[in-house]
């Protein structure tokens, strides 16, 4: 069963993400920052990510960039979640190591079907 | 070798002297080539109220994380309107670290951003709209729930709605009730605007 | 009756939940649901607030933050007594200290704050660890300094002398080595009270912060987190400065820096989670 890291500081955020990974048959665990999810990724494993850009303290690129940086911990595939579409966003997640970006709000469809893409599950 | 008892730390004459207090020069200081020398400048800049404009001018261009983070603090501190007007200029930053700090230091002046607010909602950026919905969170006002029903009420894009309804959910009153309703419907095929709404109604259901 | 006064509706403890963890990092299990909604209603009953509604919004408006601490006070578990989280003190000798040692350039002596030092057992723990399970100790010199705001409090310290509550982890051995048992109480050794600095500081203070520099290893525990959110940041920031880079940080165990700053790297021992100050050519 894969466990996927919500990274996001707006609890109904987390919520709603949590609610459509949950019935699709994913362990969800949450993080309120970019700092919080690092010191959980050091201590349980996680098959993705899914992060938001702006949260207070630690923000999504310099998580993932701190996260990539670390050569003993595993590298699941990570997904950024952000309000802005612009190309030069698109860039900077690329640079700190993303997988894949979407544009907010998402759709349950849309989301659980990239997540199933990057954990190499048949799509349904 | 073993446990050595020190006597306690006392910055010593000569230091105190020869600390630079003044405002000039702690500001030359600002550009001191070592990190160390910068981050205690920006620090002891907190205590001179007229020293705004020069943390500003330092957080716009510091690399050092550690040297911006005290300059904010700094800032935070002397929170005057020229602070806030930095700190504001800062939501429209490229760098997403640097944005998320000034959220975070506008959080700490809700008195100095209040008047700032209903322009800053109305914003032509809509990422700027969604970060002024942040600085809400923390804003003591007697007037957040109703700018927020506005937001709700006459706001185009969905993200910034959903910033609005995320902060409903925890602050909202049954006031927004029919509001929220009339959001559900402006975007019916959006599911985390009906997800955000139905959480809303469902907290502030009168008891 | 008023039903709302006398019970937490799932939504409104939902909705609490979710507050209390963005502020501290503390989640509740659905086990703790007993334990917090008995102190929330005692809350509110405590500021004669109506409902929980009403005593929600005073608390997130309250500008002295008072309630706030009140809360944390009651929600957290805060006794101190030796040995108390022991994990971080084997974390200390087994992971944090050969660390130090290995990529120390300088002759000087090894140097550990801990504060507060409310009644001494923190610091006076760590001193027994030292002597007793690193090694070590006899090739390195260590200076432990520990601080408080109250000075009431700072001579308790000094004197040493403690109850068996405050003592009731100590390994025995280290009880028959370091203490001796008088009519008031268990009563500690020269050896160890004078391997101990104890002062006054104000964390919030910078003038009186300053001359605390150059630690290798900081132990604040169980304060920052009765902090409001700036006082919370400068602290951190004090830390900062207060470490030699590459020293080491150590925070409660609900405690996280993820709700103060970004300053620091997370380090993850076989023993715990602790934080770094960057550079000092390690990290």
């Amino acid at each position: 069963m894969s466990r996927i890291l919500i990274v996001d500081d707006a609890a109904t955020v987390r919520m709603y993400h949590r609610e459509i990974l949950e019935s699709a048959g994913f362990v969800v665990d949450e993080a309120f920052n970019g700092m919080e999810a690092l010191e959980k990724a050091l201590v349980v494993s996680f098959d993705l990510f899914l992060v938001d850009v702006n949260m207070p303290k630690l923000d999504g690129y310099a998580f993932l960039r701190e996260l990539r940086s670390h050569g003993d911990l595993p590298q699941p595939p990570a997904v950024m979640i952000s309000t802005e579409a612009e190309a030069i966003d698109k860039n900077k997640a690329w640079e700190a190591g993303a997988n894949l970006y979407l544009v907010k709000p998402t759709r349950p469809d849309v989301l659980l079907g990239y997540v199933r893409l990057l954990l190499g599950e048949r799509l349904q | 070798m073993a446990l050595v008892k020190v006597p306690t730390p006392k910055t010593t004459e000569i230091e105190s002297r020869s600390l630079a207090r003044d405002l000039a020069g702690l500001e030359a200081k600002l550009a001191d080539p070592d990190p160390g020398a910068r981050r205690w400048a920006a620090r002891d800049l907190a205590a001179h109220p007229s020293a705004s404009a020069a943390l500003l001018a330092l957080v716009r261009t510091e690399e050092d994380v550690s040297v911006r983070e005290v300059a904010l603090s700094s800032l935070t501190q002397i929170g005057d309107e020229v602070a806030v007007a930095g700190l504001v200029d800062c939501l429209r930053s490229e760098d997403a670290r640097l944005r998320n700090e000034a959220i975070e230091a506008m959080k700490s002046l809700p008195e100095r951003v209040a008047p700032l607010m209903r322009g800053l909602l109305r914003d032509p950026d809509p990422d700027v709209r969604i970060l002024a919905i942040n600085v809400l969170e923390s804003l003591r006002h007697a007037d957040v729930e109703l700018w927020l029903i506005s937001v709700i009420e006459s706001e185009p894009m969905a993200t910034v709605c959903g910033a609005a309804v995320d902060l409903l959910t925890e602050t909202g009153t049954p006031r927004s009730r029919d509001s929220l309703i009339r959001l559900t419907r402006r975007f019916p095929d959006e599911p985390y605007i009906q997800f955000a709404a139905g959480l809303a109604l469902k907290r502030t259901a009168t008891a | 009756m008023n039903a709302t006064a006398n019970a937490i509706s799932p939504d409104d403890f939902q909705k609490f939940q979710e507050y209390f963890y963005r502020k501290t990092g503390i989640r509740f299990e659905d086990s703790k649901r007993y334990f917090v909604d008995k102190r929330l209603l005692e809350r509110i009953a405590a500021t004669a607030s109506k409902d929980f509604r009403n005593y929600f919004a005073m608390l997130r408006f309250e500008a002295s933050g008072a309630e706030m601490q009140e809360l944390i006070n009651l929600m957290t578990v805060n006794e101190t007594y030796f040995f108390r989280e022991d994990y971080q003190f084997e974390c200390l000798v087994e992971s944090i200290l050969p660390e130090i040692v290995a990529r120390k350039k300088h002759d000087g002596p090894i140097r550990i704050w801990t504060i507060p030092s409310s009644s001494g057992e923190e610091a006076y723990t760590i001193a027994m660890c030292l002597l007793e399970r690193w090694a070590a100790i006899d090739q390195w010199d260590v200076e432990i300094l520990s601080s408080d705001i109250d000075t009431n409090i700072l001579v308790q310290a000094r004197a040493g002398l403690y109850s068996a509550r405050s003592v009731q982890h100590v390994p025995e051995n280290y009880l028959g080595k370091y203490f001796r048992r008088t009519a008031k109480g268990f009563q500690l050794d020269d050896t160890l009270r004078n391997a101990v600095e104890f002062s006054r500081v104000n964390l919030q203070d910078p003038a009186e912060v300053r001359p605390y520099q150059n630690f290798d290893v900081i132990f604040c525990r169980n304060l920052l987190i009765y902090f409001d959110d700036q006082s919370r940041k400068r602290a951190a920031e004090t830390f900062f400065d207060a470490l030699r880079p590459g020293g080491f940080m150590l925070l409660g165990h609900s405690e996280s820096m993820s709700r103060m700053s970004a300053l620091f790297k997370v380090r993850k021992f076989p023993e715990a989670i602790v934080y770094q100050r960057p550079g000092g050519g390690w990290v």
